[in-house]
């Protein structure tokens, strides 16, 4: 308990000070004009005098004794720790930034023993509490401390957050980083850096951890104008920088596609001039085909550059496709090719292209070339200069051999594993009949065809196409399944097609043909090959989905969508894919990461595995992954750990039993954006607390702040006056009779 | 001397006709077509109390001719088919032809060609009976008037020579049959496509030959040459069945419009 003396609290202060002033006054002329009296007792009238002032005073002011038990509580002060990734950035010969970070948390903690302490770290949106309690100088970095992982530093969203909670308000805040903010940018103005702190009403004292850039050449930033679009030229803007001395001035830059089927594909390159060590290069790049494609955009570092992590970046384009665009060769008109060319036009996301063989060499027009509608077949044009403009080839009934395409069949086949999609549509002129086996092309279908001689090339007798297991859990087929069920019209025969290859998946079979194997005999079969896919269709008499008895109780309905599947799963259209996968969040270098698998119920039993393979490296092994099977009732949604990968472009495929793989393309970088400027930024630290009303200090400096002084709170008060108000009143009276007593016997008045 | 040589003969034929069967095994062995059934078939309609193609061979020669001159297919014994039957919807395309006025489609026949030309098929309606000017006999005019009950919501419009059944094969500028008639073709277009086209040239007159393969028909009145330009006709109504459009295709203009600045040989 703690005791001391106050006077009267119903006296309010100007009284106080006022009565204090007389008081002083009387003393003064009681000492200067009694004491200068010669006459008898002048010591006595002075010594009464003072007595009576001293006890008019206390009559006045009625002093107590307070008795009161009190706390003083530090001023809570949040110190804001930069856990982004720039954060772990190697420093040569020196502490890595996270190190001396951490430090100095720990220096100011030392320090500001009289503050509340409150240690969060901050990265992307709300700041994460690293210490419920002070934080003292013998607590070691929480390991969230450690780990600098946050993909961004965000500042203002930390600061926002802080503004907008509920809890006790900070009365300083401390942020400890290296610069190096996403928010507040580099170009941030005097008011926009105010404006942070203005909510909190708090000054913003700044820590730099990091004086000096490394020495250091990097991609900076990739920005792109505009969205993504398969066939579309897409403009790049690439910056690049030098820092640390490091003497740099120009820099080549590279742009490549990252691909599963062979080495990266090299789409631009340019050459950026540096100036203050700054560059800036525009680039244009193609690429042809949809979904997630990984670019790697990179530069040739000079000597001395000691982080060559950021010397290139692996970015994930979601490439869209305006339109699919497809090429139709076929090598006769009949009513198949006229159902197919109909189903094409007649939807608007769909550019065909397309050529009909309408005269072979055997026929007799009867008339003069100029009054035919006849053009040559463009086959080398369309299948060198233009085959990679095409998402999809449609082959149907069409002869590898009297036009000119045996010869590109190599690059037709190239073209799929690059990411091509093709299908070969039956009829007397395709498969082994069209001199397909043996060829190229032959090993990107999705059946083996039999290329031995005297091979039989179609089975002639009707047939209704049987439906597989697979067939009825395709997604592709299920928009068909849904028009006709289990039936299927009588096709005017079918192409006789071998075993479906590894990969591929029978769809439709022969009822009661079977291969060389002892299988049915494959109608329809999908597979990946590569990149891309392929679709066998050994059948001309698919139109019947229209024309026929079937076709006109569902409206011709069948035909379509037998199509909208074929096409759809052939362009990856997550409709048609079996399952779906996505990354929980960017993938880290070194670092576990997670994907998230989506699944149809019906595949809820069925053994399914993930590889995950190099798209940059092919000779390092794949890694395999099982997905745990799901109880019937849960979540269509699974996630899977992966381990740690290295820095580079993987695509992730989920295998369900035999068939082919619904893929995810996706980069593991070691620093990302946070790596990408590696140079630390003082300068914006210092901004910052001078707009805030802050302090700035490097992490090397006294790091005593300038921390709000601690509040005293009293817990239990007691005030007992020293005596009654009229014994102060009566030891007045009596004072002041006792010193005019004095006076009269002086002879004084 | 004789014998050796003989025998050399013997021995060098004998290789060589190995070396043909070799071959002739070797070669993948062709797939015979798949049926008819994908050929174009120009199926005869009877409806409206017509029992048959109004010129009995010209459907027949319609497919040999589509057969010499293209690599098309086609069915060189045509079917026919009742409007109210259900196999009407087998196939894609009906050739309904006459010169006496039809009856009253049964509502089963307008139902049965409704389906018909719901699924997108095409029907060919030829007047066999229109006069040596012209003008449409009892049969054109009754065609018009009972598929105008089948398809109420439309009516035919002119296809001049710009239009793809003009140049789905050969590059023609007028229509003509046995008769020359007007220079279009008329038709019923719907969803983009032609779904009936009216001719009022009577081209599978044009088109009949006789099993001794003589003409059955004059051709009035530009002749032989006339003909061939109805058999010509006769092709591009099969293509553009089975191509549909496909000579509109932006990648055949450019050719096309330098060929149609030729002159076109008569």
């Amino acid at each position: 308990m703690h005791e001391r003396l106050a006077v009267n609290g119903d006296l309010p202060v100007w009284a106080v000070a006022l009565a204090c002033a007389l008081a002083l006054v009387s003393l003064g002329v009681l000492l200067v004009f009694e004491l200068r009296r010669r006459e008898r007792g002048g010591p006595t009238i002075v010594l009464t005098g003072l007595l009576a002032v001293a006890a008019l005073l206390a009559a006045v002011a009625r002093p107590v004794r307070i008795a009161a038990r009190e706390s003083v509580i530090g001023a809570k002060v949040i110190v804001l720790s930069d856990l982004s990734r720039s954060m772990a950035l190697p420093q040569t010969g020196k502490a890595p930034r996270a190190e001396v970070r951490d430090a100095a948390v720990a220096e100011i903690a030392k320090k500001a023993k009289e503050a509340r302490l409150h240690v969060m770290g901050f990265g992307d949106g709300a700041p994460v509490p690293l210490s419920t309690k002070s934080t003292t100088a013998d607590e070691t970095p929480s390991q969230e401390a450690r780990d600098s992982s946050a993909p961004r530093s965000d500042l203002t969203s930390a600061l926002r957050a802080l503004g907008a909670s509920a809890e006790e308000r900070p009365q300083a805040i401390v942020v400890v980083s290296d610069g190096r903010l996403d928010d507040p940018g580099e170009d941030a103005t005097k008011e926009q850096l105010q404006a942070l702190g203005r909510d909190l009403k708090v000054p913003i004292h700044t820590v730099a951890t990091t004086v000096a850039s490394p020495a250091d050449a990097s991609v900076r930033r990739v920005s792109a104008a505009g969205a993504a679009v398969a066939h579309v030229p897409l403009p790049l803007k690439v910056d690049v920088g030098c820092a640390g001395g490091l003497s740099c001035d120009e820099l080549t830059v590279t742009a490549r596609e990252l691909r599963e089927d062979g080495a990266p594909a090299l789409l631009a390159t340019g050459l950026a001039h540096l100036k203050d060590g700054k560059g800036t290069v525009d680039l244009a790049v193609t690429l042809d085909r949809a979904g997630a494609r990984i670019l790697e955009i990179s530069i040739t570092p000079p000597s001395g550059d000691t982080i060559p992590e950021n010397d290139r970046r692996l970015l994930t384009f979601n490439v869209a496709r305006e339109r699919v665009r497809v090429l139709h060769v076929a090598g006769r008109p009949t009513s198949d090719v006229r159902a197919l060319r109909q189903w094409l036009k007649s939807d608007a996301s769909v550019d065909v292209v397309a050529f009909f063989i309408l005269r072979t060499q055997s026929d007799t027009p009867n008339a003069r070339q100029e009054d035919l509608s006849l053009i040559p077949f463009p086959v080398d044009e369309l299948f060198t200069e233009h085959l990679p403009s095409f998402d999809a080839v449609v082959l149907q009934d069409f002869d590898a051999q009297p036009y000119g395409l045996e010869r590109h069949l190599p690059q037709l086949a190239r073209y799929v594993k690059a990411g091509g999609g093709l299908i070969m549509v039956g009829g007397q002129n395709s498969f082994v009949a069209g001199g397909y086996a043996n060829t190229p092309l032959a090993e990107v279908l999705p059946v083996t065809l039999d290329g031995s001689a005297g091979a039989t090339a179609a089975d002639v007798a009707n047939v209704v196409p049987a439906w597989t297991d697979d067939g009825r859990a395709a997604p592709l087929l299920s928009p068909l399944h849904d028009v006709v069920g289990e039936e299927l019209p009588q096709m005017p025969g079918s192409n006789v097609l071998g075993d479906v290859r590894p990969g591929g998946l029978v769809l439709w079979a022969h009822p009661s043909r079977t291969t060389k194997s002892g299988a049915p005999m494959p109608i329809l079969a999908i597979g990946d090959q590569g990149d891309g896919r392929s679709i066998a269709l050994g059948l001309d008499g698919a139109w019947e989905l229209e024309f026929s008895q079937l076709g006109a109780r569902t409206s011709g309905r069948g035909y379509g969508a037998l199509w909208d599947g074929l096409l759809g799963w052939l362009m990856r259209d997550p409709r048609f894919e079996p399952g779906q996968l996505e990354l929980v969040s960017p993938c880290v270098a070194d670092t576990p990461t997670k994907l998230r698998v989506r699944l149809p119920s019906a595949t809820a039993q069925k053994d399914m595995t993930v590889e995950v393979r190099r798209l940059d490296r092919q000779d390092v092994p794949p890694i395999h992954v099982d997905v745990p099977k799901r109880s019937a009732g849960s979540s269509s949604a699974v996630e899977i750990s992966l381990p740690a990968l290295a820095a580079g472009g993987y695509t992730a495929r989920l295998k369900l039993g035999a068939g082919p793989t619904t893929r995810r393309d996706f980069a593991c970088e070691s620093g990302g954006d946070e790596w990408a400027d590696s140079r630390p930024d003082r300068e914006r630290l210092r901004a910052l607390a001078s707009a805030t009303g802050g302090s700035f200090h490097d992490a090397t400096d006294d790091l005593t702040l300038p921390l709000p002084k601690p509040a005293v709170v009293s817990a239990e008060r007691h005030v007992v006056p020293l005596a009654p108000s009229w014994a102060w009143s009566l030891a007045a009276a009596v004072a002041l009779g006792v010193h005019w007593f004095a006076r009269r016997r002086s002879g004084l008045s | 001397m004789h014998r050796s040589r003989a025998r050399s003969l013997f021995v060098v034929s004998s290789l060589v006709a190995v070396a043909v069967a070799a071959l002739i095994v070797a070669l993948p062995r062709p797939a015979r077509a798949f049926g008819d059934v994908g050929a174009f078939d120009p199926r005869v309609l009877l409806v409206g109390g017509v029992s048959g193609a109004a010129r009995a061979s010209a459907p027949a020669r319609w497919s040999w001719e589509l057969v010499q001159r293209t690599s098309a297919p086609g069915r060189l014994k045509p079917t026919q088919v009742r409007a109210d039957d259900p196999s009407v919807v087998d196939a894609p395309f009906l050739f309904l032809s006459g010169e006496n006025a039809l009856a009253s489609f049964t509502p089963q026949e307008i139902s049965g060609l409704r389906k018909f030309f719901a699924l997108g098929g095409i029907l060919l309606v030829d007047d066999a009976g229109v006069s040596d000017d012209g003008a449409p006999s009892a049969f054109g005019r009754s065609a018009r008037e009972q598929i105008a009950r089948v398809l109420p919501d439309t009516s035919p419009i002119a296809l001049g020579p710009d239009h793809v059944v003009f140049k789905t094969f050969y590059l023609l500028r007028r229509a003509e049959g046995r008769v020359a008639g007007p220079k279009t073709l008329e038709a019923i277009v719907r969803g983009g496509q032609v779904q009936v086209l009216f001719s009022s040239h009577d081209i599978g007159g044009a088109l009949a030959r006789g099993a001794t393969g003589a003409w059955e028909n004059p051709v009035v009145p530009g002749g032989d040459v006339q003909r061939e330009r109805a058999i010509r006709l006769a092709v591009n109504i099969a293509m553009y069945t089975l191509c549909s459009n496909y000579k509109d295709d932006q990648v055949h203009a450019p050719f096309l419009m330098r060929r149609r600045a030729l002159p076109v040989a008569p």
